[in-house]
C-alpha cells in the first residue's frame, strides 16, 4: 500500500535511507522537505510496517525524484515500482509533464527498475557523487499524464490498447479492452512467401512487415471502430523472435508511440503465448504450468502468478514445429509440416515403426527432437535402399505418436511436480490433435485441466500480446524510446537501458 | 510554418533536420552523428530533443521524410519503419527520399558527383549526380554493382568526378586506378548524409507522392497522396533465397514491389 509520508513515519523512513546510501538525507533535511508545499513524499507499506519511501519535487512541468530507498528485506517486491507509479499520479496532480531524476551509474537494479518505467537515458554528469566519484546517469521518462492515465485505466480494466506483433512470419495488430475484450484482430500471413523455400526466410519477413504494416494496423483500427486519440497504449512485441522482424514492429510502435505520446508496452512473445489461454477461458488461474510448441520455441513453464515465470525444460535442438517442417521436407511433403503430416497420421499407424522417444527418461524436463529427426532420416533412407515403397501414413503417425509421448510425459511431470490444477497448451503446434487429445487424457488421469486455446490464438496473433500488455500496464510498467528489439529475450527479463 | 522532419538512418551515420513545408530549402536544425547498429535506438529519442529545442512537439509536424536506401537492409527498414509509426500516428503525408541523393548534396560540389554506398559483400550502390548550385540531378536509378565495373563505366565518361560514400572506405583504390586524376574526393568527414543534405534531398524528390507534390496540397488530400501505408525501402537487392532461387531458374528481371518475389515466382 503506498500513503502520503507523515513526519510520524520519519524515525522508520530515516533507518531505510541510512541503510540505502552512504551519504545519507540528514533528519532535518526530510523533516523541512516533508513540511514544503513543491514536494510529495511517499511510503510504502507491507503488513502494516513502512517498508519503502521516496519523494519527488515539482518545479513547473518538470517532477524530480530526489529520492527512492526500499528496506533490503523488501526489495524486488515491486514496493520501488509502485512508489514511482504513485509519485507519477502526483506530479501530474501538481501539472507535471515528465520526471527526471539522477542515478549512479552502476546501480543497476535502479537502472532496470527506470527501464521498466519507460525511462531513456538523456544525459551524464560527470562525477556526480563526490563520496566515489562515480558519474550520474540523467534520465527522463515519458509523458506522465497519458501514461499514469493509462495505467489508472488499467487498473480499472478500462484501458483500450492497439498491440502490434511482428516477430515472425504474420503481421498481426489487435485492438483490446481491459486485456480481455477483444475489439479486433487481424493478422496477415506471409506463409505463401515462404513456403516454396521450406520455412521462413528471415530477410523476406522483414520486407514483409515493413509492407504491411500500417495496412494492417489501420484494418484493426478501423474493425475496432476506434482512432488513436481513443487509446491508452501502444503494445508490441520486444522478443523473442526474429530480430529483422522484431525491429519492424518495435520501430513502428515506437514512432507511434511518440506521434500520439501514448505509453508504449513492451511484450514477450511467449509470454503472450500463455495470456492467450487467458481470451479463451476468463477464470483460469495461476499456478499453471504451460507448454509452448511452435516452429520456433519448445519450453515448459512454471506460471505461480501472472506475470512470474520459472522455465522448467526446453528443447536442446529443434523446436516441435521445426521436427514436423524437416520430416515433411524428407517426405517430400511441403511446408509447413504439421497440418500435412497431423493429417496423414489418421490414416497411419502410431506403433509400425518404432521411433525413438529422447531423453523420456532423462530425468530432467528438457527435451531434445534433433535425433528422432535423424531416425526418421534413417528409417526412409534403409527404405529407400531397400527398394521398398514408403509408408508414409505409417511414417507420419510413427514420428508424430514419439513427438507426443515425450511431450506428455514431460508435461505430466511438471504438472504433478508442481502441484498446478491446470496446464496450458500454447502455440502453433498446439493445433496439432494428437497432442491435444494425449495431453488432455494424461492430464485429466491427475485431475489437472487442459487449456488449449482456439487455433487462431495458438498460433502468431497480437491480441495475446494485448492480453499481457494489460497486467504490464497495470503494474506501470512501460518502455521507452530507446528500447531495442531483444531476439533472444528471456521470460521474465528486466529490460536493458542504453544510454 | 508547417514543420517537417526528416531522418535517415540507412547507414551507420545517423542524421535528422526539421525543414518547413512552406519554405523549399529552409533548414530550422540540423544533427547528425555516427550511430553503429544503434539508430533503433538513438533515433526518435534524438527527434524528440532536437524538436524540444526549437520548441517543438511531434504534434506539431505536417509531414515526415525518410531517406529509403539503398544501405543495410536492417538499418533502412528501421528508418522506414519508424516514420510509418510517426506519420501514421500524426495522420500526416510520408514521403522518401533517396540516402545517396542527401549523400551527393553533402558533397556541395559542381560538376559531375558519383556516391559510392557500401553495399557490402565486396558490392557498392552507385549513384551519379550532376551537382549545381546546391542542386544535385540523378542521372541513372539506384542498382547494386561490382566495385570494377562501376569504375570502368564511370571512366568511360571521360569527365572529372567527384568521389564521395561510404563505399570509398573499402573501393577507393579500384575507383582511382580506373579514373586516374580525373577522380577528386569529398574530405572524409563529409562522405555521409547531414541534416541540411536531408531537406535537400527531401525537396529535389520528384514524381506523385513527393515532398515538392504534397507540400502545396491540404493534410488529408496530402496524407491520400502520399499514405504512410505506401512508401518502401529501396533494397536493389533481392533475399539472398530469392537470389539463390533466380540463379538456379537462370532468370535475371527487375526487382519488384516491395523487394519479395512474391509466391508465384517460379511458376
Amino acid at each position: 500500500m503506498i500513503r502520503p509520508m507523515l513526519e510520524a513515519d520519519l524515525p522508520r523512513v530515516l533507518e531505510i535511507e541510512r541503510a540505502s546510501f552512504a551519504l545519507p538525507w540528514s533528519e532535518g533535511m526530510l523533516r523541512d522537505d516533508l513540511a514544503r508545499s513543491d514536494r510529495v513524499w511517499r511510503v510504502a507499506e507491507s503488513g502494516g510496517r513502512v517498508v519503502a519511501f521516496g519523494g519527488i519535487m515539482v518545479v513547473s512541468s518538470e517532477a524530480h525524484v530526489m529520492d527512492i530507498a526500499v528496506e533490503c528485506d523488501h526489495r524486488r517486491e515491486g514496493h520501488a515500482r509502485e512508489l514511482l507509479v504513485g509519485l507519477m499520479a502526483d506530479a501530474v496532480a501538481r501539472g507535471a509533464a515528465r520526471m527526471t531524476l539522477e542515478v549512479r551509474e552502476s546501480n543497476a537494479e535502479a537502472l532496470a527498475l527506470y527501464a521498466s518505467c519507460g525511462f531513456d537515458v538523456a544525459g551524464r554528469r560527470i562525477g556526480y557523487y563526490p563520496e566515489t566519484g562515480e558519474d550520474a546517469l540523467v534520465l527522463w521518462s515519458r509523458p506522465l499524464v497519458t501514461q499514469a492515465g493509462a495505467v489508472a485505466a488499467a487498473r480499472a480494466g478500462d484501458d483500450l490498447v492497439l498491440a502490434i506483433e511482428t516477430s515472425c512470419d504474420e503481421t498481426a495488430a489487435s485492438v483490446m479492452r481491459g486485456g480481455r475484450e477483444e475489439l479486433a484482430s487481424v493478422v496477415a500471413s506471409q506463409i505463401d512467401f515462404h513456403a516454396r523455400f521450406g520455412g521462413v526466410v528471415p530477410e523476406i519477413a522483414s520486407r514483409k512487415h515493413t509492407e504491411a504494416v500500417v495496412a494492417v494496423v489501420a484494418e484493426a483500427l478501423g474493425k475496432a471502430g476506434v482512432g488513436f486519440g481513443d487509446l491508452h497504449a501502444i503494445a508490441v512485441t520486444q522478443g523473442p523472435g526474429l530480430v529483422g522482424a522484431l525491429v519492424v514492429g518495435l520501430a513502428y510502435a515506437k514512432g507511434l508511440a511518440l506521434a500520439t505520446g501514448l505509453p508504449l508496452v513492451g511484450v514477450n512473445h511467449l509470454e503472450g503465448h500463455i495470456y492467450a489461454a487467458r481470451l479463451l477461458d476468463g477464470d483460469l488461474e495461476p499456478p499453471l504450468v504451460a507448454l509452448l510448441v511452435s516452429g520456433g520455441h519448445t519450453l515448459l513453464v512454471h506460471v505461480p502468478g501472472w506475470g512470474r515465470y520459472e522455465l522448467l525444460g526446453r528443447t536442446l535442438d529443434d523446436a516441435a514445429g521445426e521436427a514436423f517442417d524437416k520430416v515433411a521436407k524428407l517426405l517430400g511433403l511441403g511446408y509447413p509440416g504439421g497440418p500435412v503430416i497431423s493429417r496423414l497420421a489418421d490414416s497411419g499407424d502410431p506403433a509400425a515403426i518404432a521411433f525413438p522417444r529422447p531423453m523420456l527418461r532423462s530425468g530432467n524436463l528438457d527435451v531434445s527432437l534433433s535425433g528422432l529427426k535423424t531416425a526418421v532420416i534413417q528409417y526412409v533412407e534403409a527404405e529407400r535402399a531397400a527398394g521398398r515403397e514408403l509408408r508414409v501414413p505409417d511414417i507420419a503417425a510413427s514420428f508424430q505418436a514419439a513427438v507426443v509421448d515425450v511431450q506428455v510425459a514431460k508435461t505430466l511431470r511438471a504438472a504433478t511436480g508442481h502441484r498446478v490444477k491446470a496446464v496450458v497448451l500454447a502455440g502453433g503446434v498446439a493445433a496439432n490433435p494428437a497432442l491435444r487429445e494425449g495431453l488432455r487424457a494424461a492430464l485429466a488421469a491427475e485431475g489437472i485441466a487442459l487449456s488449449v486455446p482456439p487455433f487462431g490464438l495458438c498460433t502468431d496473433n497480437a491480441s495475446m500480446i494485448a492480453a499481457a500488455a494489460h497486467d504490464h500496464l497495470a503494474a506501470g510498467r512501460v518502455l521507452g524510446l530507446s528500447a531495442d528489439a531483444v531476439p533472444n529475450l528471456r521470460l521474465g527479463a528486466e529490460p536493458q537501458i542504453s544510454e | 510554418m508547417r514543420p517537417f522532419l526528416a531522418f535517415d538512418t540507412a547507414t551507420d551515420h545517423l542524421a535528422l533536420a526539421v525543414g518547413d513545408l512552406d519554405a523549399p530549402g529552409e533548414v530550422l536544425i540540423a544533427r547528425d552523428m555516427p550511430a553503429p547498429r544503434a539508430a533503433n535506438t538513438v533515433v526518435l529519442p534524438m527527434a524528440e530533443r532536437m524538436l524540444a529545442t526549437i520548441a517543438l512537439a511531434p504534434a506539431d509536424l505536417a509531414a515526415i521524410a525518410v531517406g529509403r536506401g539503398p544501405g543495410s537492409f536492417t538499418g533502412v527498414r528501421i528508418g522506414v519503419a519508424t516514420a510509418k509509426g510517426l506519420a501514421h500516428g500524426l495522420g500526416v503525408p510520408l514521403v522518401g527520399f533517396g540516402t545517396l541523393d542527401a549523400v551527393a548534396l553533402a558533397a556541395r560540389a559542381e560538376g559531375l558527383v558519383g556516391v559510392l554506398g557500401d553495399a557490402m559483400r565486396g558490392e557498392v550502390y552507385p549513384a551519379l549526380f550532376r551537382a549545381h548550385a546546391g542542386t544535385a540531378a540523378r542521372v541513372a536509378p539506384d542498382r547494386v554493382a561490382h566495385p570494377g565495373d562501376v569504375a570502368a563505366e564511370w571512366a568511360a565518361l571521360d569527365e572529372p568526378i567527384m568521389l564521395t560514400g561510404n563505399g570509398l572506405i573499402k573501393h577507393a583504390e579500384v575507383l582511382i586506378a580506373a579514373l586516374g586524376a580525373r577522380a577528386t574526393f569529398v574530405p572524409e568527414g563529409r562522405r555521409r548524409p547531414d541534416g541540411a543534405s536531408l531537406v535537400a534531398a527531401a525537396w529535389a524528390e520528384s514524381g506523385e507522392g513527393t515532398l515538392s507534390a504534397v507540400a502545396g496540397l491540404s493534410r488529408p488530400d496530402a496524407c491520400g497522396a502520399a499514405h504512410p501505408q505506401t512508401l518502401l525501402p529501396i533494397y536493389t537487392r533481392l533475399s539472398d533465397a530469392e537470389e539463390a532461387e533466380r540463379v538456379r531458374a537462370g532468370r535475371a528481371g527487375t526487382l519488384p514491389h516491395g523487394g519479395v518475389a512474391g509466391p508465384g515466382a517460379t511458376a
